[in-house]
């Protein structure tokens, strides 16, 4: 359609446009540029080239957060998407009311992260803690740990955390997925003398599956970018042992302030994001993903 | 018709049921007892850390450390005020509103406007400004916060509300133009085209036509920037240092610092954060559930 005048679309796209130069666009020139220099943030700005790239490829900090962010993924699709696509299909078994469990496994999803960082800190506390003393209750003094203040047990601790949370978000995606499945190629199976299982494991499984592939990548990209549950948690510690991205990306730029270290650093990890994104974008043309809950 | 397994197919009303189906009867309802079991054992995972924190901030710090598993002895509502007074919740609490509702009729408003423009106008940069803003959705905030910061800093609007407000904006942007511009590109192309024949400029059709008719699209784009603005820690704790402007997650981190061994009064705080959130949650869980998952979906 032709706009009434020159320049109402402008001033229709105007303010979103400026918020977003402002706030994306600038900025990530700004970052981009920055990853060249050597900048305290007060000190005067040294163009140094590619120097922080080398550094950053030499610094075994830096590599350990991508080795923290590889378990973590690995440990979260088994977590949050394998189990939250069992809990799928549980609550789609038919003829069962299931609305209050999946409101329940959803609860985790909204609330702010800090909140349960919080509260499971307090849950796996060495002293008063529910893991613990239930362990002890059991009669398992020796299984007791220091969950978070042990680096063979902190990142799982956290990770497991972290399933607690999502598994329900992707019970909500799969679960649209299977409710999306006709009921009369159900009900034929059924009366063909299929049972709950079967139609679970040879209808509804590859019926999403395009589904699955998408909830691995979201998991994938967002293990990249997550940051409250580990620093509210451990702050990276103990000894760096749940040091990921952008908690090591904190603490370069806002406590050493290294700004131009970090500029590479967070353009480094951009363009790993990036590309998982991209691949995701990808998939998802291929199959249009409705989730009309 | 609705077929479902606790009736048996076949049982004609008035006949007697067959030895097998009988069986079958019966196993259905085992196997109905067997998975109300199972989905309430695994609900009690979910439930118990919540009931747990609820229950502890109303325990003494000593039956807390020694049987964390026990009952309160009774309900002393009052450590709830105290948490409330000495914690300083009231300020995290009306920034969090604040900030909220700023960056949510800020993101609505403008995004609004934008997706209608790019979703029915024709003019010479719509195409570079899909893309621009489209960059919103495939980069990580860590791609640009570091010089995102120096900006605030340089401004000197860091460390007030408007270091999150404006951000939070920039942010939600994206989305819900994305979301929105699909909403308004199902409209029926007629109706455009008449109200233009009728004379109606580009604002006014702005007003009075898209933006009523898109109130769906935009309930979901709300829910999920509210919850966003709402929970928001990474760059809320990088900008804000002043107590006076702290929203919830970060005044929570703030005040696990200050009261670090008062066990009760951390539990009664927590639990003040979240009760409300939950009720609200299980009021409208469609919307949220719905808004979380079509966001994140994209």
């Amino acid at each position: 359609m032709r706009p009434s005048s020159r320049w109402t679309p402008y001033l229709l796209v105007g303010p979103a446009v400026a918020f977003f130069t402002f706030v994306v666009g600038l900025p990530l020139i700004g970052t981009i540029a920055l990853s060249f220099t050597k900048w305290s943030g007060t000190n005067r700005i040294k163009f140094i080239g590619l120097d922080n790239f080398v550094r950053a490829f030499h610094d075994d900090v830096y590599r350990l957060t991508y080795v923290h962010t590889f378990i973590y993924i690995a440990a979260t699709l088994v977590l949050e998407v394998a189990v939250g696509f069992g809990l799928a299909g549980l609550v789609s078994v038919q003829g069962k009311r299931t609305a209050w469990y999946r409101v329940t496994f959803f609860i985790p999803v909204m609330l702010p992260m800090v909140v349960i960082a919080v509260l499971w800190s307090f849950i796996y506390s060495d002293d008063g803690g529910l893991i613990n003393s239930f362990l002890t209750a059991i009669g398992h003094d020796d299984w007791r740990q220091v969950w978070l203040g042990d680096p063979s047990t902190a990142l799982l601790a956290i990770c497991v955390v972290s399933g607690w949370i999502y598994a329900g978000f992707y019970m909500a995606i799969f679960y649209a997925g299977m409710q999306r499945v006709p009921q009369s190629l159900l009900e034929a199976a059924r009366l063909d003398g299929a049972s709950e299982a079967d139609l679970f494991f040879k209808i509804k499984v590859p019926l999403v599956r395009g589904m699955t592939e998408v909830a691995a990548l979201l998991c994938i990209t967002g293990a990249f970018q997550s940051f409250d549950l580990f620093y509210v948690m451990t702050k990276g510690g103990p000894d760096h042992a749940t040091e990921i991205v952008t908690t090591y990306l904190v603490s370069t730029v806002f406590v050493d302030h290294e700004v131009g270290y970090g500029a590479a650093l967070s353009v480094v990890m951009s363009v790993v994001v990036i590309g998982t994104g991209l691949l995701y974008v990808k998939l998802r043309r291929g199959d249009g993903v409705d989730v009309e809950y | 018709m609705t077929l479902s397994t606790d009736t048996p197919l076949v049982a004609a009303p008035g006949r007697p049921l067959q030895p097998t189906q009988q069986r079958r009867k019966a196993g259905v309802r085992a196997s109905s007892v067997l998975f109300y079991t199972v989905m309430t054992a695994i609900s009690l995972i979910y439930l118990i850390p919540l009931i747990w924190m609820v229950l502890s901030s109303f325990k003494t710090q000593n039956e807390i450390f020694d049987s964390p598993w026990s009952l309160p002895h009774s309900i002393d509502l009052s450590i709830l005020g105290e948490a409330w007074q000495r914690g300083g919740l009231g300020t995290y609490v009306a920034n969090s509103i604040m900030v909220t509702t700023a960056s949510v009729v800020g993101i609505l408003l403008f995004g609004s406007m934008a997706a209608f423009a790019l979703s029915r106008l024709n003019f010479r940069l719509r195409g570079f400004f899909l893309v621009f803003l489209a960059l919103g959705l495939l980069l990580p905030v860590q791609a640009y916060f570091v010089a995102q910061s120096t900006m605030l800093d340089r401004l000197r609007i860091n460390d007030t509300r408007w270091a999150l407000i404006i951000p939070y904006i920039g942010l939600g942007l994206s989305l819900a133009v994305y979301l929105l511009k699909a909403y308004i590109d199902t409209l029926p192309r007629e109706l455009f085209e008449s109200a233009r024949m009728d004379g109606c400029g580009d604002l006014r059709m702005y007003f009075v036509l898209v933006f009523p008719l898109i109130r769906p699209g935009l309930a979901t784009v709300a829910v999920f920037s509210i919850l966003g603005a709402w929970n928001e820690f990474l760059l809320a704790t990088l900008y804000i240092q002043s107590d006076e402007y702290k929203t919830i997650p970060v005044g929570l981190v703030a005040f696990t610092g200050k009261y670090s061994t008062d066990y009760p009064l951390l539990f009664a705080a927590l639990s003040i954060i979240t009760i409300p959130m939950v009720a609200i949650y299980v009021i409208f869980h469609r919307q949220v559930i719905n808004g979380i998952t079509e966001g994140t979906l994209r």
